[in-house]
């Protein structure tokens, strides 16, 4: 076993034998990189000069004011191409190129994943493919037509459930069949090891600059800090540099689709069983024989049936508690934030803020929550408008 | 000995090739994946690899995605294929059977559990594609020392260094997959395969068998003083589906390919 793979029980190598070479190399080439000043000076003067960055810490006041504490919304809502996933994807296409590949795949579910790879992929001269689910290609159009503006092309995927899930599997095999000059941009803090590895440390920017910014304003750690949870790469991202801060309470929010007790949710912490999938071993849902069961959400960025390993590892050691809102909720909090702030949320990002509504009542004024904002709403405004019309959406 | 281990003998005895197959289990339904076996038995199939299906199987390629899909839709599952197992070594099937599957299956049952039914249900081997060498040790413990099960080891044109340390621990024989990426891709080798099956035969002590992309038993050909063994899947479950799974037809196209395989 290479105990370095893992977060206590959770993480390893999860894949065909044909993969692990590539692993190896690609953990050995990740290593260097990072301890190699250039390549980090590089990373973040495109986060900078291209992706936009430092991020404002915004102290959101009528929506402070409303919930009862001071919050504040890390705006990664602000980011060129609309999240944080551009953040990660810079630094692994960076990576890509060091080790001389030539193309990059990715996999997608909301499509702002595929978007920030088409990008990267159109400012780094690389040829890229993008699976995505038919399910989604069709939920998340506005997204598909972005990818191929950017020159990526678009594979459907049809097979199993036709989402996120089924997506990854198919990257996976391609990137099993093309491992020599094909770079794999996993998006989310999933996959076998160093994936988890790497997508947190070129998400950590995240909490690095909040956590200063928060310095800076109230010359304190906050007491809470809260991202919503898929895959968990925004949320592993803002949790980073509060990890050691035993003081800061940290909070995952899951979503809880129609209803945990529905069963069509998208709660892996909640109600899954440790397993495997997609090179991990973590929190998954299951059905009685062992299968994969579907997530379900109105939201397709949290749309994921696992977790990834260092958040499972996080909650089972108590560092971190994880939640879950509805649909319903995170539907409410997104209309809530757009009418007091003028900040149309992503439909993932509004599961965090209709927490941070509930755990607001728990907390005073002179307390201080901050709050990622992982991505603008653009993409979602009609699942928006269809379900403000009572029309239900497609899931 | 182990069942596939006295198999192996019998046929290096013999001077024989091995003749491997992959069926999906309950496909189209138990009845059917037990008449092939059956079939398959008696016509001289030396090894059957049964899959057990997954709702995730990463390392298939189309035609065992749409296999293991349907199988699920028509009510497979593991603890059937047990039931299976216990019938058909009831009823004196003795071909030695390897399961398959993806290891989210074994863990969902329970290490213990799952190594326990195995050793009473006569599987005599385990192939699970998503647990390469570095994760193999909680299961390898829980296998013990115990004869009735053993796990059989893959490597990959790109596997190099790796193999030494694979084929120490590898009991039966060793699977050579014979092409980067998943099952069922025509037989479009990999560039390098020649040199790569000659160096694991060199290193391994047990018999050496190839996979992945295999139709016929001229497919091997090239490397027919190589191998010990061939392993049909993708393209046994297309015959069988257009053969509409009649038995007769498995039986005809193993006895077939064994004939051919020993006459290259």
């Amino acid at each position: 076993m290479n105990k370095k793979a893992y977060y206590g029980e959770f993480g390893g190598q999860y894949v065909a034998e044909s993969l692990m070479n590539t692993l190896e190399e690609l953990d050995a080439a990740f290593e260097d990189a990072i301890r190699d000043p250039k390549f980090m000076e590089q990373y973040h003067d495109y986060l900078r000069q291209y992706v936009g960055r430092e991020t404002p810490l915004y102290y959101a006041k009528r929506l402070s004011e409303a919930y009862g504490t001071k919050i504040y919304l890390k705006r990664e809502d602000l980011n060129h191409t609309g999240a944080h996933k551009i953040n990660n994807v810079i630094g692994q296409i960076l990576l890509a190129k060091r080790m001389g590949k030539t193309k990059v795949i990715a996999e997608t579910g909301a499509g702002q994943h595929g978007v920030a790879t088409a990008t990267g992929a159109a400012l780094f001269d690389m040829e890229c493919t993008v699976y995505m689910g038919k399910e989604d290609i069709e939920r998340q159009k506005l997204n598909v037509l972005r990818m191929e503006m950017l020159g990526a092309s678009v594979v459907s995927v049809e097979s199993g459930s036709n989402t996120l899930k089924d997506a990854t599997n198919e990257a996976i095999r391609t990137w099993a069949k093309t491992a020599e000059d094909t770079f794999y941009v996993i998006g989310s803090a999933v996959g076998p090891y160093p994936y988890p590895k790497m997508v947190k440390e070129f998400q950590s920017v995240i909490s690095r600059e909040a956590k200063r910014q928060h310095m800076e304003i109230e010359g304190r750690n906050p007491d809470v800090v809260m991202a919503c949870v898929g895959g968990g790469s925004n949320s592993i991202g803002m949790f980073a540099e509060f990890i050691g801060e035993p003081e800061v309470a940290l909070i995952g929010v899951e979503a809880a689709g129609l209803g945990i007790e529905t069963g069509k949710h998208a709660s892996a912490m909640a109600l899954g069983a440790p397993g495997v999938l997609h090179g991990m071993r973590s929190y998954l849902l299951q059905d009685e024989n062992g299968n994969v069961q579907l997530a379900h959400s109105i939201s397709a960025g949290l749309d994921y049936p696992g977790v990834g390993p260092e958040h499972a590892y996080l909650r089972d050691t108590g560092r971190a508690s994880y939640v879950s809102v509805t649909d319903a909720e995170a539907m409410d909090a997104l209309v809530e934030l757009c009418r007091l702030e003028g900040i149309i949320p992503a439909i993932e990002s509004a599961h965090a803020l209709a927490y941070a509504k509930k755990k607001a009542k728990e907390m005073t004024m002179e307390q201080s929550m901050v709050l990622c904002l992982s991505g603008r709403g653009d993409k979602d405004v009609n699942t928006i408008s269809d379900y403000l019309a009572g029309k239900g959406y497609l899931n | 000995m182990n069942r596939i281990e006295q198999a192996l003998a019998a046929l290096k005895e013999k001077k024989e090739k091995a003749f491997i197959t992959y069926i999906t289990a309950g496909l189209p339904d138990y009845a059917k994946t037990k008449a092939i076996i059956q079939a398959q038995e008696q016509a001289g199939t030396d090894i059957i690899e049964l899959g057990i299906p997954f709702s995730d199987p990463v390392a298939d390629g189309p035609v065992i995605q749409a296999a293991s899909y349907e199988a699920i839709q028509n009510g497979a599952t593991l603890e059937k294929t047990f039931s299976l197992m216990e019938e058909i070594r009831r009823e004196g099937v003795a071909v030695p059977i390897v399961f398959m599957m993806y290891y989210n299956s074994v863990l969902h049952y329970g290490l213990e559990a799952f190594v326990e039914k195995c050793s009473c249900a006569g599987v005599d081997g385990l192939i699970i594609p998503d647990l390469p060498f570095e994760e193999q040790d909680e299961l390898l413990q829980a296998l013990g020392k115990t004869d009735s099960t053993i796990f059989i080891q893959l490597v990959s044109p790109v596997s190099k260094d790796r193999v030494p340390k694979i084929l120490e621990r590898a009991r039966g024989f060793v699977y050579c997959v014979s092409s980067m990426g998943v099952t069922g891709q025509s037989a479009d080798f990999h560039r390098e395969v020649i040199s790569y099956l000659t160096s694991v035969k060199e290193q391994s002590k047990i018999p050496v068998m190839m996979g992945f992309g295999i139709r016929t038993a001229e497919d091997v050909r090239p490397m027919k003083e190589i191998i010990d063994g061939a392993i049909v899947g993708s393209h046994f479950i297309e015959l069988l589906r257009e053969q509409d799974f009649r038995p007769e037809a498995a039986a005809e196209y193993c006895r077939t390919f064994k004939q051919e395989l020993n006459r290259l």
